[in-house]
């Protein structure tokens, strides 16, 4: 896998076990111990609460197609092939959003607020991206 | 803040060679707008104490205001380079305003512009980076799109909505000799434009400029005696959706209804008040959802109000009158400023707006967070 030819993923201080997680195709996000919020991007604190206290939690991996768009052109030569390709903000049933890409189906039978799932795709030995996929 | 309606005006405006200036450099753009803004306002560079700048564009330099003043050859009291993305240039305007309420200066030069179009050394790389790139999230326009996306799946607005507003730019820069764009643009041609990423159109999207301008502000008092008849700044809002674009309804519903509401309570006024408006319009969606969310309708219903030439000259509230940054050229809102105050002076030849006495001016920046407003009047 060592041809993948789009970034990928440079984790930070507070995204490493969220990378972990991915790798081993479980979606693990931040769920805070004082006021129970999950959240997401990774991040020191609460941002409803400030609390320091979390854990790391599975969760389900469904929700829904909150807006997307369709990229026609490739601003990164790694896209080329897949045009036309979606980006989609997907809400979790938890409650985060998070960018990722719509697979499985034609770019054109995306809709907002249509259910999704989480599928996992190993894009080399080390990293792991989710993605999602018409549920 | 209601105190400081009124207590402040823009005295002179001006901007460099625009479009494709490929012989001038960042600074030498910003330095020939500084130069046509004193000219305006008949000032020399000594009456000016303050220098404020927009620091996020110009590559590895860190002190923005330093540098250009370095070029301009003066010291200055008060100095700072500031970024809120596309709200910075009305927010230079209001901390301006602030600082010389403060007493920390008097007389402020606010200047924007760098080579977005023949820069030779690229802005960005693509480096890094994790929760959008690795999906291929690239450019504002993506970041963008997702709001008329969201916004076409609750009201029903369609392309032939966002057609009308490029249509409308496109005809008002017909009449602006400076303006970029001078060819005919007809609804056809809008839809027939390649998308850059669905929702959007290339005519969704605004131009990729050089050119720089300057907006010189002092004290109403100060003003009254100056070469131009001072543009009053009536009202002033500003509001970030800091959580970002992602997060509840920051989509569909931009930091320009606080930060409008804001500036029409300053002002004492109404959005019917307003003789026209020069929105910040970096996509068509922006410029739409921004005339919603300031009240000139219910939010939903921008599709139908941008349409049939309400935004036109002649229409009720004729909008981005010189082309805007869909077909003039694009300075992150500086020309904005520039075009409302020429309108309240009467300067603006064939697309005058017939007694315009108030315009309403927007930034809007960070990728949709960021919101700026002001309210003028001759």
């Amino acid at each position: 896998m060592n041809d993948y030819a789009k970034p990928i993923p440079t984790p930070s201080e507070d995204s490493g076990p969220y990378w972990e997680a991915t790798k081993s195709h479980e979606l693990r996000l931040q769920r805070c111990l004082a006021c129970g919020a999950f959240r997401f991007p990774p991040g020191e604190v609460c941002p409803e609460c400030t609390s320091e206290d979390y854990e790391w939690k599975t969760v389900s991996g469904k929700g829904r197609v909150f807006s997307f768009v369709i990229y026609h052109r490739a601003y990164h030569p790694g896209f080329k092939e897949e045009l036309p390709y979606v980006v989609a903000v997907i809400e979790l049933d938890e409650g985060p959003r998070m960018l990722s890409n719509v697979t499985g189906c034609k770019p054109e039978e995306v809709r907002c607020d249509m259910p999704v799932e989480v599928t996992f795709e190993d894009i080399t030995d080390e990293m792991t991206l989710p993605k999602f996929r018409p549920a | 803040m209601a105190s400081l309606k009124d207590k402040y005006a823009i005295v002179g405006v001006g901007h460099s060679a625009l479009g494709k200036v490929p012989e001038l450099s960042d600074y030498g753009l910003q330095v020939m707008a500084v130069k046509a803004a004193l000219d305006d306002a008949g000032l020399k560079k000594t009456d000016v104490d303050a220098v404020i700048t927009h620091s996020h564009l110009l590559g590895a330099v860190r002190v923005h205001h330093q540098s250009l003043s370095e070029r301009l050859g003066i010291d200055t009291a008060f100095g700072v380079s500031l970024s809120a993305g596309g709200a910075t240039s009305c927010l230079m305007v209001q901390v301006a305003a602030a600082a010389i309420e403060a007493g920390f200066c008097k007389t402020v030069l606010c200047v924007h512009g760098d080579k977005g179009a023949t820069r030779k050394t690229p802005t960005r790389g693509d480096g890094g980076g994790e929760f959008g790139p690795e999906y291929g999230l690239y450019g504002a326009a993506g970041a963008h799109a997702f709001g008329l996306t969201r916004h076409m799946h609750e009201y029903g607005t369609t392309h032939d909505h966002m057609g009308a507003i490029a249509v409308a730019c496109r005809k008002h820069a017909q009449l602006n000799p400076v303006a970029a764009m001078q060819g005919d643009m007809t609804l056809e041609d809008y839809h027939n434009s390649r998308w850059i990423v669905w929702p959007f159109h290339l005519f969704d999207c605004c131009l990729r400029s050089d050119g720089a301008a300057a907006v010189i502000v002092t004290s109403a008092e100060r003003a009254k005696d100056m070469k131009q008849k001072p543009v009053y700044v009536m009202g002033m809002g500003q509001t970030n959706n800091s959580r970002g674009y992602i997060w509840g309804d920051h989509m569909t519903e931009l930091g320009a209804k606080e930060s409008g509401a804001q500036a029409f309570a300053m002002a004492g006024l109404k959005p019917k008040d307003i003789d026209t408006a020069q929105i910040y319009d970096c996509f068509t969606y922006i410029l739409m959802a921004t005339l919603e969310d300031y009240g000139f309708c219910k939010k939903g219903e921008g599709g139908p109000f941008v349409s049939g030439g309400r935004i036109e000259l002649g229409g009720e509230l004729p909008t981005n009158t010189s082309g805007g940054m869909l077909s003039e050229c694009y300075i992150e809102g500086m020309l904005q400023i520039v075009e409302g105050v020429r309108q309240l002076r009467g300067e603006c030849g064939p697309r005058q707006v017939q007694d315009a006495e108030t315009a309403i001016i927007s930034g809007n920046g960070g990728n949709a967070v960021c919101h700026s407003t002001l309210i003028l009047r001759n």
